[in-house]
């Protein structure tokens, strides 16, 4: 659709410039200076992979990265099964009792993460579950439901009831209906929704700072203890490679869907849809 | 002779009925999920604000408004409206700076819209921490802000670090994403004939903007205020790395509670209160987005 407006908007275009350079200027020193050779986090004196290299060797490290990874692979596995469920439910059943369901499994995306990581400490410790990596998983599954519902009901609400319908009068049950009809039309945006949630969990901070135990804790846990003492060389590159994995998979998560199918993708999630 | 009559049964029962009972089955499991891991959570927090710690140290149940009545005194109050300060500052910088940001993007973006939108949202939804590091880096005292001033002969070094301007700074880095967003998608829906016949009736970009654009793109303006103030609220992240103990948010309040000071019930009573303070601003965001659905 050709839009026909007149002049650019020199104050804003302006303004835009601007925002971009501080979103990408300081993620951008913090990769250059992982590369440094000296420990100087302001003067760069020479090309050098020997942070990465300590990366490496840091057992303590190399452990909260499998923690974190084993987290976001159950917890994406957990929420998709259960968000998918959500969707489908909720999708059919109309009516005041969907809404209220509806309207509960939303609130995680509107609480602050604060305010769910204590509560959820307190759940834990209540009812007298030892605080792991398990517990972590429990508490991001309930975070993530949110993002697998909202994204897959949005895929689902372009499925004409039609189509079930067509496969209800050929003989399907309900559940071959969902089964062999429904669920491989939703698989672009359950693949979405996985690589976003798994994104995500594993960048998580707050959640898991709350839920963890002690040995081992998730990545960002770790890297959290490390900030609060000060800026390191080595801080720069865990970091560049946290940021540069969830780039990787959140691009994956705005791309693949669209390559897939026509579908709607995490994108519209986000933006709140394509008209 | 079970399964025939079984068989029977299902043909005669209404189709619909039979899908209800189908979508019924799929809403169990996670709707036990969310009571379970979240409405009751959050039910125990309400509960152990009342409650209170024992002579050994341990959080107890109890019927008491003991920590409610510790909240009020000067120090939390003053961080409570601290927090409230930075909150409100956080979404007012959002919003001078998503706004233009959005528009530009939305109608002279072109064929590259998709494109930089992803462009802003990749790194915000990439690890939240890092990127308070990635600024705690660039700002701290020997870092490249400060040693290009040096280098250039402005400044000895200025102290960013440990400032509110660092950590509003910091929270508006962290959130702007959740205001460009809303607004992007409503300047999206905006149909430009509007502003068309703005500029026609009222001759000029400005008064056009102001009585046209923005009262069209309302509701993703109050979507981006209360979901930028939300996590603004509660975040404790941006203060502790970026601030200090002068520059502490209730977020700080309550994680001292919980993991260092070992005072839970008096951490519940400061998360009720933040709750509390979120729920009356969510309220306001239903009704004033529902009598705009009215007005429509």
């Amino acid at each position: 659709m050709a839009r026909r407006v007149e002049r650019k908007p020199v104050v804003a275009v302006g303004v835009t410039i601007v925002f971009f350079a501080w979103l990408y200027l300081p993620i951008l020193a913090v990769a250059l200076f992982s590369l440094n050779d000296k420990k100087s986090l302001s003067s760069f004196s020479g090309f050098s992979l020997r942070w990465y290299d300590d990366l490496v060797h840091n057992e303590a490290l190399l452990d909260s990265l499998v923690a974190s990874l084993q987290v976001a692979a159950a917890a994406t596995l957990g929420s998709l099964v259960l968000g998918t469920m959500l969707a489908l439910g909720l999708e059919r059943i109309r009516g005041r009792r969907g809404n209220l369901i509806g309207a509960v499994t939303l609130l995680p995306l509107v609480t602050p993460e604060i305010v769910t990581g204590v509560a959820a400490l307190l759940l834990f410790t209540g009812i007298g579950l030892k605080l792991s990596l398990t517990t972590v998983v429990l508490a991001e599954i309930t975070f993530s439901i949110a993002y697998v519902t909202v994204i897959v009901r949005g895929r689902l609400a372009g499925i004409a009831l039609e189509v079930e319908e067509a496969a209800r009068d050929l003989g399907c049950t309900p559940f071959q209906a969902v089964r062999l009809v429904i669920l491989p039309m939703l698989l672009p945006a359950l693949l979405g929704a996985g690589l976003l949630v798994f994104a995500l969990v594993f960048d998580d901070f707050v959640l898991a700072f709350f839920t963890t135990g002690v040995d081992p804790q998730p990545l960002p846990v770790r890297v959290y203890s490390s900030i609060r003492f000060g800026v390191s060389p080595a801080i720069n590159a865990i970091g560049t490679l946290m940021l540069l994995a969830s780039a990787l998979l959140i691009v994956a998560a705005l791309v693949l869907p669209r390559l897939l199918g026509r579908g709607t993708s995490s994108l519209d999630l986000i933006t709140g849809g394509r008209r | 002779m079970a399964a025939p009559t079984a068989e029977a049964t299902r043909r005669t029962a209404p189709r619909s009925a039979q899908r209800t009972r189908l979508w019924a089955l799929l809403l169990a499991l996670p709707t036990a999920w969310m009571m379970t891991f979240f409405v009751s959570s959050m039910v125990i927090v309400v509960l152990l604000s009342f409650g209170r710690t024992t002579n050994d140290g341990f959080p107890a149940f109890a019927l008491r408004t003991d920590n409610y009545e510790a909240l009020w005194n000067d120090v939390y109050l003053e961080l409570f409206l601290r927090s409230l300060g930075y909150a409100l500052a956080t979404v007012a910088i959002s919003l001078l700076i998503a706004y233009p940001v959005a528009y530009v993007i939305a109608l002279h973006g072109g064929r590259y819209k998709n494109a930089l939108i992803a462009a802003i949202v990749v790194p915000f939804f990439a690890s939240y921490l890092i990127r308070m590091y990635a600024w705690k880096a660039l700002l701290s005292d020997d870092g490249l802000v400060n040693s290009a001033l040096r280098n250039l002969g402005l400044s000895d070094g200025i102290t960013f670090l440990n400032t509110s301007y660092a950590v509003v700074g910091g929270l508006v880095y962290g959130f702007v994403v959740f205001m460009i967003l809303p607004i992007y998608a409503s300047l999206e829906r905006l149909d430009t004939s509007l502003i068309e016949a703005g500029k026609d009736l009222y001759h000029g970009p400005v008064r056009t903007f102001f009585f046209v654009t923005v009262p069209a793109t309302r509701a993703g303006l109050y979507g981006g205020i209360l979901l930028v103030f939300l996590p603004a609220l509660g975040d404790f992240v941006s203060a502790q790395l970026l601030g200090g103990a002068g520059t502490f948010m209730v977020g700080n309040l309550v994680q001292q509670q919980f993991m260092e000071g070992q005072n839970w019930p008096l951490g519940s009573a400061l998360t009720v209160g933040m709750m509390t303070a979120l729920t009356v601003l969510m309220v306001a965001y239903l009704r004033a987005t529902s009598t705009q659905a009215r007005e429509l």
